[in-house]
């Protein structure tokens, strides 16, 4: 089987070959393409393909990871958006919350006032309204529908966003609305805040609605395109595309909900780290990883905790500080990266980041014109990155200016010695990281000393180990090119389609066979979805859930309620409720009254998950593999000290092969730093272990 | 007791400094100091995570009235989480509330205590806000406090809810709980419990809130503890100092670039327009800011006296000193500019706060002042305005007030409560418009969604909208206030604490005034009712609207010479009329909605010379 992984990110679009058949696995690096990055993407593929003589029209699956959305939003150029909505709250979504991002700040700007999604002028309201019980109080207006959207076409909107209160109740006037403005308006592109995400509170639905509003076009028109120029490659199997939640999408669920893109580039790379963790683990052990993706300016961190990558509370999902109300993987991320400026700030304090020299101009070490010191430069003046295996070699490294910025920046005003300031930089660094993390495991009930660290993006090896010791994690993964791993993740997904219905009802009050027929609605819908995709029913799978508090509570918490298709006694969904909570927060009230608000159900079309390649059995002393010993300085508590320090390169490294630190393995696109206190032990599919 | 308590310490021994040094930076290295610093927010973050999680009334897990703080054993501010500033501002008051009443009844704190709080003659901000005060110990040691506070739904006065503006004293607007020990070395106090539950309207909420007070103050404090494991107590107690330090140098810098000087503000609170006593028809309040090198000294001895029979005195420590503070940081270290300079006790010691005992802003006990909110605010909004007169690039013009209403009803035997805060508005700023329909100053709240009201109350929400025609038009305008309008379902009664209907916000630098707010019964029906801004348990009947309108902020700078375009903008969204855009700004809209030019010019001209 041939998989084909491509990940577009900001600097480099990867493409990630594997073909089980004869247990290979490329990598191949482009340059991004901003203006239009399919081209980049198509080229990445065309040489992938001819590097290993492998004809287009052979690939069995081609998945796709993009920012496009993503970077739609944070940049502000969505399409021009009109909002047809219920007479009264118009202005819902300028409104917000009426909190201001900031406490102490009177020259703050607010996200969603200063760029609204919508403006004003094309924010109509026609009369209509259904009440909290589902029911129907003020009809539908069609008069006054077909009037807005008229009014809008005038206006030049390319895209109409339809947001009624309670539609998450009862979707008729929505529904009716989107009929009447196709028919108005047959080329504009449609949206409801039902179809997006029927779920209550509305400022939150209407801006996801009107983002989606924002973006489809975009969205669109870009998968349309890709898909086109991929066919004129030869490529004949369907494009899939990779969505917030984790899981895949068709070119036609990408057409509905383009906001499921949002965090589609960094949900694969979460995807990657939990495949190479379960290989690497025992098949009667749970997968428990925490995935650390650390590049240029920012590091990502994702969790996954018995076998499940974790989803984040949709009540804290925001992009660009605009709320977005849909299932997505759980990712924090941070302003940390190998380009995080250190400097000490006007009152002598040490800071690291969130300022990043990014990509250009860069650390010093770079030598692209990058004065500040930065995290790269402190790894630099440590001795840890050497010029001879940067980038394979391929380019100059400065060795001596990181070093003497770093002393009369930091040391000297400091009065710190100039290692001291390095390793000081890094130790900020690694700490941001560990709270972050922290906020994520032990803050949520979940020991990291169960957990694999896997460290991956450029600068994730380098700093897997001090950050593994700092949270008292047993084991860390540095995965087979941890520079490509999000492609690497794009071929083990599945596709993915959630539903969600939202009801107040008390558990006890519910009687079982009523929550069966709600779920055997949701179902119905949801494998409707996917048979249209192609999927056959033995490789579609089902996860019904819901989202439940203690009655007066504003904050749910998700429960299976099913072993496949039957829910469970009600009783038995009451006491998952009182265990959740209880691991969640610490306590649990376990004879309180518990409300049901979502019910859910999340549909899987499980794809072909490709074997991962095999490396050579170690039939040498890894000893003869030690290209040289040089002093490399390290923190080891609390005392910086210089190590005479064995440098390898990772490709001349096979399965079983082991040392001890310290030690430097550096590769093409990353250097994994080992400290004196950690062990290595190469895997049988490449993989590193870190242990200590 | 056991026999050690003789020789245990007193409570002032207990909080009397430990480990201070002068020179905590020189004890530790800088990057120790940001890796302390850095855990313990993370750890003020996770008490506010959890608190807002597991509470029940929507004030606290939709609106975050709630705060997080940890404190050093002198009841010092270390860190704080991100919700709203009045919960947080007042935290080290309580805990000093809590020592001196200990040290007056000679207990002291003990391992496993919780103790509950509320009192505003002991720092407390009001007495809905309730405070629960873990002691953090480390080898037998007290060194530090985990406090949450979270304002509560109901708190057993003489009148449901916690809007309240017809009482006369603080014993009939809140059950009292003075430094009380609800959990005393581990041991829950049941029959105090019951007693508070007892007089509780909606005792299933509010003893759940306290519930997850409990659990998120306790959380604070292990990970307070695990932090001294980590590093070592005294390196994290340096850090501790070394942080307050920073933050209370870098306000200094900021007052010392500004010229010495006294620079004052007044203006007046919304009173009771109905009532026959002339004191309390309006109310006067004066800010008398003085810079002298590194401090300010803001004096406030011109404010009215204190009202004996109304609830809008402000507790000096608990609502007045926080909203001063709330001001200075907002503009000299506005965290737009200073986000990395942490909000602790370093940022208070610059700034020295006075009133005369007696006065509405220093009240004697046991005068009433559980509708301190809008005053406090008040106060802040004129600590802007005379900071305009000094460092006009940071400020802006006068901002709109909140109201805060409480509705409630008996249904099925049961009490229903619930509280909701309107959006104020900023006014212009010296670079830009002032932000629209948000809470303003000292507050920041979030409102409830509607769809969340409405399926658990017998309210209907059915108007929710920004204000037209009524921002305070300049150079750059004020922010529009909203128009938030809710019905009854099923009979019940409403009360509000509010302000802004009087008198509008102030303009600045030649800009206009704003509006005034306005509260409506029944709007646009033959029996509408225009209602002051404090209302006290109106029946309501079903059917009945009550209409909140919300002030338009005051302006910055001469409307003339507004950029047209920008009006342009504001008449295309309806926020401005093409009238007003006309008579005020001077800009003429061609019948295509774009600027005319010419008639501009003509028009502004006119203006200029009139």
């Amino acid at each position: 089987m041939k998989i084909l992984g491509i990940d577009i990110g900001g600097t480099f679009t990867d493409v990630y070959l594997t073909d089980d058949d004869v247990n290979e696995q490329t990598v191949h690096k482009v340059s991004t393409t901003p203006d239009d990055p399919s081209e980049g993407a198509l080229r990445g593929v065309h040489e992938v393909c001819e590097m290993t003589d492998t004809p287009p029209g052979e690939l069995d699956y081609v998945f796709h990871g993009t920012t496009i959305a993503t970077n739609a939003v944070l940049k502000h150029e969505g399409v021009e958006v009109g909002m047809i909505t219920t007479a009264g709250y118009r202005d819902i979504i300028h409104i917000g919350r009426h909190k201001r991002p900031q406490n102490y700040s009177i020259q703050q700007d607010v996200p969603w006032q200063q760029h609204p999604l919508t403006k004003r002028r094309h924010r109509m309201t026609v009369p209509e309204r259904i009440d909290a019980d589902g029911t129907v109080r003020t009809p539908l207006d069609e008069d006054a529908v077909a009037e807005a959207a008229r009014a809008l076409d005038d206006a030049g909107v390319d895209s109409i966003a339809v947001a009624f209160l309670f539609s998450y109740l009862n979707d008729e006037h929505e529904a009716r609305a989107k009929e009447i403005i196709e028919d108005v308006s047959p080329d504009v592109y449609v949206t409801t805040s039902s179809e997006v995400y029927p779920q209550f509170r509305e400022f939150e639905r209407f801006t996801t609605t009107a983002m989606n509003a924002a973006i489809g076009p975009t969205v669109v028109e870009y998968i349309e395109t890709f898909e086109r120029e991929l066919r004129s490659l030869g490529v004949t199997a369907d494009l899939h595309v990779m969505q917030s939640n984790g899981g895949i999408a068709t070119e036609e669920m990408v057409t509905e909900r383009a906001v499921t893109l949002l965090l589609s580039g960094p949900a694969a790379g979460i995807l990657g780290g939990k495949r190479r963790t379960d290989v690497d683990t025992p098949d009667s052990e749970a997968t428990n990883a925490i995935t650390l993706d650390m590049g240029g300016t920012s590091a990502d961190i994702g969790i996954v905790a018995d076998d499940e990558i974790v989803k984040a509370n949709v009540r804290e999902t925001q992009v660009g500080g605009y709320p977005v109300m849909i299932p997505m993987i759980d990712i924090e991320t941070i302003g940390a990266g190998g380009g995080s400026i250190a400097y000490l700030d006007d009152t002598g304090a040490f800071r690291v980041g969130p300022k990043s020299a990014g990509a250009m101009p860069g650390p010093i070490a770079y030598d692209r014109g990058g004065t500040d010191p930065t995290v790269t430069d402190a790894h630099v003046a440590l001795g840890r990155i050497r010029p001879e295996f940067f980038l394979g070699g391929e380019m100059d490294l400065l060795v001596d200016a990181p070093r003497e910025t770093i002393r009369e920046r930091l040391a000297d005003p400091l009065g710190m010695d100039e290692m001291e300031a390095a390793a000081g930089v890094l130790r900020i660094v690694n700490n941001g990281m560990a709270n972050a993390i922290r906020s994520k495991t032990v803050q949520k009930g979940r020991d990291p000393e169960n957990f694999t660290l896997v460290a991956f993006g450029g600068a994730g090896p380098m700093h897997a180990a001090d950050v593994a010791r700092e949270l008292d994690v047993s084991r860390t993964l540095i995965p087979a090119s941890p520079g490509v791993l999000s492609a690497v993740g794009l071929s083990t997904t599945d596709l993915q389609f959630d539903q969600i219905h939202t009801t107040f009802e008390t558990l006890s009050d519910l009687d079982r066979e009523r929550l069966q027929s709600d779920y055997d609605a949701l179902v119905a819908d949801v494998e409707d979805r996917l048979h249209r995709d192609g999927v056959a029913d033995e490789r579609l799978d089902l996860e019904l859930s819901a989202d439940c508090r203690y009655e007066g509570q504003g904050y749910e918490l998700t429960v299976p309620v099913s072993d496949g298709r039957r829910v469970r006694p009600i009783e038995r969904i009451d006491a998952a409720f009182d265990a959740a909570h209880e691991s969640e927060f610490g306590h649990g009230f376990d004879g309180n009254a518990v409300e049901l608000v979502n019910e859910r159900v999340t549909a899987y079309g499980r794809l072909p998950t490709a074997d991962l390649v095999t490396i050579p059995e170690a039939t040498s002393m890894v000893e003869e593999h030690v290209l040289f010993k040089d002093d490399v300085y390290f923190d080891v508590d609390g005392e910086i000290e210089a190590y005479v320090t064995p440098f390898v390169d990772r490709t001349d490294l096979r399965a079983g092969h082991s040392l001890s630190g310290p030690a430097i393995i550096a590769e093409k696109d990353s250097t994994i730093i080992v400290p004196p206190d950690f062990d290595v032990s190469v895997l049988q599919h490449g993989d590193i272990e870190l242990t200590r | 007791m056991t026999d050690t308590a003789d020789t245990a310490a007193t409570v002032r021994e207990q909080t009397a400094p430990l480990l201070d040094v002068d020179d905590p930076g020189d004890r530790i290295d800088p990057v120790t100091s940001r890796v302390v610093a850095g855990s313990l927010t993370n750890i003020c973050d996770e008490m506010g995570h959890k608190l807002m999680r597991t509470s029940y009334s929507s004030i606290i897990r939709e609106s975050e009235d709630f705060g997080c703080a940890l404190l050093d054993e002198r009841a010092r501010q270390l860190c704080e989480t991100d919700s709203t500033p009045l919960q947080m501002g007042p935290i080290p008051a309580y805990v000093r509330g809590v020592i001196d009443l200990f040290a007056e009844r000679g207990q002291r704190f003990e391992p496993g205590d919780v103790v509950l709080h509320n009192d505003p003659y002991h720092g407390a901000t009001h007495a809905p806000d309730f405070a629960v005060v873990v002691p953090v110990f480390y080898e037998d040691e007290l060194t530090g406090f985990s406090v949450t506070t979270a304002h509560h739904l109901d708190v057993g006065a003489d009148k449901p809810g916690t809007c309240i503006i017809e009482t006369i004293d603080a014993y009939s607007e809140s059950i009292r709980l003075d430094a009380l020990k609800i959990v005393e070395g581990g041991e829950r106090n049941k029959t105090a419990w019951q007693l508070i539950a007892d007089n509780i309207r909606t005792p299933a909420m509010v003893m759940g809130d306290v519930e997850a007070q409990i659990s998120a103050a306790r959380a604070g404090a292990e990970r307070m503890v695990d932090l001294f494991e980590e590093h070592g107590h005294e390196t994290v107690k340096y850090a501790g100092q070394d942080a307050m330090n920073y933050s209370e140098e870098h306000l200094r810098r900021r007052i010392e670039s500004l010229p010495d000087g006294t620079y004052s503000a007044e203006g007046y609170l919304d009173g009771f327009p109905e009532s026959t006593d002339p004191d309390e028809k309006d109310v006067f309040l004066a800010v008398d800011l003085t810079v002298e090198g590194s401090s300010v000294d803001v004096d406030l001895s011109r404010c009215d006296d204190q009202l004996d029979n109304r609830p809008i005195n402000m507790p000096f420590e608990g609502t007045v000193v926080p909203a001063v503070l709330l001001v200075l940081r907002s503009t000299l270290l506005d965290t737009e500019e200073h986000d990395l300079i942490p909000q602790n006790h370093g940022i208070t010691r610059p700034v020295s706060v006075h009133a005369p005992k007696g006065s509405i802003v220093n009240p004697r006990f046991p005068a009433p002042t559980i509708a301190r909110f809008c005053p406090g605010n008040r106060i802040a909004d004129l600590t802007l305005k005379a900071l305009a007169e000094v460092v006009p690039e940071q400020t802006c013009a006068g901002t709109g007030n909140l109201k805060i209403s409480t509705f409630s009803g008996v249904t099925d035997d049961e009490y229903w409560v619930y509280m909701d805060i309107t959006s104020g508005s900023y006014g212009g700023r010296p670079g830009k418009d002032g932000i629209d329909a948000v809470d303003t100053l000292y507050a920041n709240t979030r409102n409830n969604p509607i769809e969340d009201i409405e399926s658990h109350y017998p309210l209907r929400v059915s108007t929710y909208e920004l204000r037209e025609d009524a921002e305070g038009a300049g150079r750059n305008r004020g922010g529009a206030g909203t128009i938030r309008e809710i019905e009854f379902t099923s009979p019940g009664r409403v009360s509000i604490e509010g302000d802004g209907n009087e008198y509008p916000p102030w303009g600045f630098a030649g800009g206009n005034e704003g509006t005034t707010g306005a509260i409506v019964r029944n709007a646009g029906d033959e029996n509408e009712e225009s209602l002051p801004s404090k209302l006290e348990n109106r029946p309501m009947a079903a059917g009945q609207r009550l209409r909140l309108v919300g002030p338009g902020a005051g302006g910055w700078g001469d409307p003339t010479e507004r950029d047209p375009e920008k009006v342009r903008a504001d008449v295309l969204d309806d926020l401005v009329s093409r009238e007003r855009a006309r008579e005020i700004y001077g800009v003429i809209l061609t019948d295509d909605g774009s600027v005319d030019e010419a008639a501009t010019r003509e028009r502004r001209q006119a203006l200029d010379d009139d």
